[in-house]
């Protein structure tokens, strides 16, 4: 046992100083450039800038478990075809640069949009908004709890007399909590931190407190003001990951590994829930894609842009940035994952990347590695940080519903550590961390790491292409960008159905 | 701490030598032919690395916060707006030009070459105004009128050079009191403010998805619509609308940085700036005037009509004012 000690502490080293260096110190080092200001925090519009990125981050997790916990339970206990492609196309939305989908939401709810009505700077555009970009993550966190629910636990409720829904209470919800509560808590970090899709449908009146940090850091320099928004930022960030991570370990609890298989709809009911719950997933994350990708499938000559040697260049750089980006990421967030589950502040520590302001972040790395600011090492390092905590999260939440019988029992027969990592434990893993391989991709693919760290033409991404077109005006350049965008889609998800395979996946936990 | 810190980046830093490359910072509209900096490497006998780091305002701030250990040798797009703030931060070497350069008629002090020009204005969607059979507007005044209400979108002075440049056009025209009345009543009229140019110019403007038919955006932008259309086109779908006001003057430069290296070989990248292959690509590439006097202006610029006159106000009012503006301008339009 004190071998096993020994080698968890082992696991804590390289994943904590990777945060230290990458996220922690630079952080640290921009707030000692000039100190924090605190009186800026008695600033009535600051504070609302607090206050609204707090309630719009809340109302989009509640909005989303409302909408994404039911399309989940159906999706995890209904079987149909295309069901695999379903939950792999379903994270699209998620590398989408912000931009482009705000010229998706708007082509179908704009101005000239599909529907005729015009809900451009209403609230109801920006939930939506918000709902894209978020439900992905909440759908597939919920699945993930469902899917891996033990068939016996709910044949033992149903045999006792429960009800459905009195099963669904007393058994399903609780099962599912863990898994939905990390993807919660990462949405709620997103929109908390990011500037959000409602800054750009709303204009700047809907800014996070993200958006005033980044003014004054990038075009004031008023670092001392910055500082203190961050650190307030970062406490109330902090405080909802601590409670988060507390809360999760005392749900954590192993469970038998006999996942219920999804069964075909037998009624008509069930067909209705199934139309209904891809009727949402439509709506909500398939209409501004179908979008975008229809506007660049009758773009005409704009194709042309497919080969040109720029694009070509992206998008080899954006295959290998990924592949790069997803190796560190398994490596360092599967040694966090089973460093950390005893301690809550490991668990937390998975979320230091999003906790952190990432503009503080990104100024304090330039502070701090001066000489390394335009390097590939310091910009996969930066993709690296932001993909990870998707990878712990995933691997930490299976670890908690693993049995520990099994390991011991390897141990007992006599198998090494290392034998009992490699011949029990990766394999019982499996699942969830190819969903957090596949999710880590996606924020490598997507545009978080590209917009505020220095850049250079040869690392050109298919993300920063887009947003080159954008930098200008004129038809072709928005078609191209379109067009640019479905290549995106159409990388993203072959990258997905590589990172889950589709049979493997169906066997292991009925993904 | 401070000091551990600095050993760790010093550590870091030290394994990285940078050998014969000419670090060049430069803002995200950077954009040259990639043939014509192949050239420029082999005369000069250096290999250039390009970094860019965003617009230009978050460019010249991340110089500063790394002048102590300079993150490149040469910066270019530093203009009339923030020049005088680089000057004072002390991150530019002075450049001495060869006698005998050619001359330019827009100029920067400071030791600041100065390589192309441009005007930040109002543009406006021709068919929407067709369309509706609504007058143009004539004054600044004329948009706060309810005939031009929700008609405009402009970028937030905040964390957007071209919505600085507007915000310091109005103060320019109108003095500082009458500049942001106006603001308050452009706001009662619903003006919309975006982050940055992209968002204005691809969600909200009317040619392109959303609904306001007047945009901040360049003198040039109705040229760069014609040569981006997808058809051939005799005639611009935008055109300016110079109001008084409504027009700032920018003028970019290229400098040496304070601290950097490859003197030699910088010096030869902003005479290469100012050289006739260059002034020719810039005028489409990256949608701006030559600086030098006598480059043939591209057949591309004759939809873009260059505005009869500016409000710019001057380098070191914009450098000792433009904070304080930019929260006052927070406070009338935002809060």
């Amino acid at each position: 046992m004190r071998a096993e000690r020994r080698e968890r502490r082992w696991l804590y080293l390289p994943p904590l100083v990777f945060l230290l260096l990458v996220a922690l110190a630079p952080a640290a080092r921009l707030l000692l450039e000039s100190g924090a200001r605190f009186s800026v925090l008695s600033d009535a519009y600051l504070r609302w800038r607090l206050l609204w990125s707090l309630g719009q981050a809340a109302l989009t997790c509640v909005l989303g478990t409302l909408i994404g916990v039911p399309v989940a339970w159906v999706l995890a206990r209904t079987a149909f075809p295309g069901r695999a492609l379903v939950l792999r196309v379903l994270m699209l939305p998620f590398v989408m640069p912000t931009l482009v989908a705000g010229i998706g939401v708007l082509a179908v709810f704009g101005p000239h949009g599909l529907f005729g009505a015009d809900l451009q700077d209403t609230p109801w555009l920006l939930l939506y908004g918000n709902l894209f970009y978020n439900l992905p993550l909440i759908i597939r966190g919920a699945h993930d709890g469902f899917a891996a629910l033990p068939a016996s636990r709910l044949a033992a409720a149903r045999t006792l007399g429960a009800t459905r829904l009195g099963a669904f209470w007393r058994v399903e919800w609780p099962a599912m909590l863990p898994a939905l509560g990390a993807s919660l808590c990462l949405v709620f970090l997103f929109c908390f931190s990011g500037f959000g899709l409602a800054l750009l449908l709303g204009g700047v009146r809907y800014a996070t407190v993200e958006v005033e940090i980044y003014s004054l850091v990038a075009y004031e320099l008023n670092l001392a003001d910055a500082s203190a928004l961050a650190l307030m930022a970062l406490t109330l960030s902090g405080v909802c990951v601590l409670i988060y991570a507390w809360f999760e370990r005392r749900l954590a609890h192993p469970a038998p590994v006999d996942p219920l298989p999804p069964a075909p709809p037998r009624h008509w009911q069930e067909r209705v829930a199934l139309a209904l719950a891809l009727g949402a997933l439509f709506f909500f994350g398939g209409l501004p894609l179908a979008a975008v990708a229809w506007r660049a499938a009758s773009a005409g000559a704009a194709w042309r842009v497919l080969f040109e040697p720029d694009t070509l260049a992206a998008l080899g750089n954006t295959a290998r940035f990924s592949a790069m980006t997803l190796v560190l990421a398994t490596v360092l967030g599967v040694m966090h994952a089973m460093a950390g589950r005893a301690r809550v502040w490991m668990r937390a520590a998975a979320f230091l990347p999003y906790v952190i302001s990432p503009v503080c972040m990104a100024f304090g790395l330039l502070l701090l590695y001066p000489g390394l600011s335009a390097s590939l090492g310091l910009l996969i390092a930066a993709y690296t940080l932001l993909a990870y905590p998707f990878v712990a999260k995933g691997i930490g939440s299976a670890l908690d519903r693993m049995p520990p019988t099994m390991v011991q029992a390897a141990r007992t027969l006599g198998a090494s550590p290392p034998r009992v990592l490699w011949r029990v434990t990766l394999p019982l893993l499996r699942p969830a961390l190819r969903r957090g391989m596949a999710f880590a991709a996606a924020s490598a693919v997507g545009e978080f790491a590209v917009t505020l760290f220095l850049s250079r033409p040869e690392w050109t991404t298919l993300t920063t292409l887009i947003y080159r077109h954008l930098g200008r005006p004129g038809a072709a350049n928005l078609d191209q960008a379109l067009v640019l965008a479905s290549l995106l889609m159409g990388f993203a998800l072959l990258a997905f159905l590589l990172i889950e395979w589709p049979s493997h996946a169906r066997r292991e936990s009925g993904g | 701490m401070k000091s551990f810190l600095s050993a760790i980046a010093f550590v870091l830093a030290a394994g990285i030598a940078h050998g014969d490359e000419l670090r060049v910072l430069a803002h995200s509209s950077f954009d040259l032919p990639k043939p014509l900096l192949a050239d420029f490497e082999r005369q000069a006998g250096v290999k250039l690395v390009i970094v860019k780091a965003g617009d230009a305002g978050e460019m010249l701030n991340k110089l500063i916060l790394t002048r102590a250990h300079p993150i490149a040798d040469v910066v270019f797009g530093i203009d009339n707006s923030l020049i005088a703030k680089a000057l004072d931060a002390g991150v530019i070497d002075p450049y001495v030009q060869k006698a005998g350069a050619r001359p330019s008629h827009v100029g920067l002090p400071g030791g600041v070459a100065s390589v192309d020009y441009g005007y930040v204005t109002l543009n406006y969607d021709k068919a929407w105004f067709a369309k509706n059979h609504l007058p143009l507007p004539r004054t600044l005044d004329d948009l706060t009128r309810p005939a031009y209400k929700n008609l405009l979108v402009v970028e937030n002075p905040a964390t957007s050079s071209p919505g600085l440049a507007f915000l310091l056009s109005t103060i320019s025209a109108l003095g500082e009191d009458r500049a942001f009345a106006l603001w308050a009543r452009l706001r009662a009229n619903g003006v919309k403010v975006s982050k940055g140019w992209d968002e204005a110019y691809y969600t909200d403007f009317s040619r392109n998805g959303g609904s306001r038919p007047i945009v901040l955006s360049y003198a040039t932008s109705p040229a760069a619509e014609v040569f981006y259309s997808k058809e051939k086109l005799t005639e611009s779908p935008t055109a300016n609308l110079p109001l008084p006001g409504a027009v700032f003057r920018q003028v970019e430069g290229v400098a040496l940085v304070k601290g950097g290296g490859e003197r030699q070989a910088a010096g030869k990248f902003i005479d290469f700036m100012r050289s006739d292959a260059v002034q020719k690509a810039l005028q489409t590439t990256m949608w701006m005037y030559p600086a030098v006097d006598a480059t043939p202006v591209d057949p591309a610029l004759r939809f873009a009509a260059i505005p009869a006159a500016h409000q710019t106000p001057d380098e070191n009012t914009i450098h000792r004012k433009a904070a304080a503006w930019v929260a006052r301008w927070t406070q009338v339009v935002l809060r």
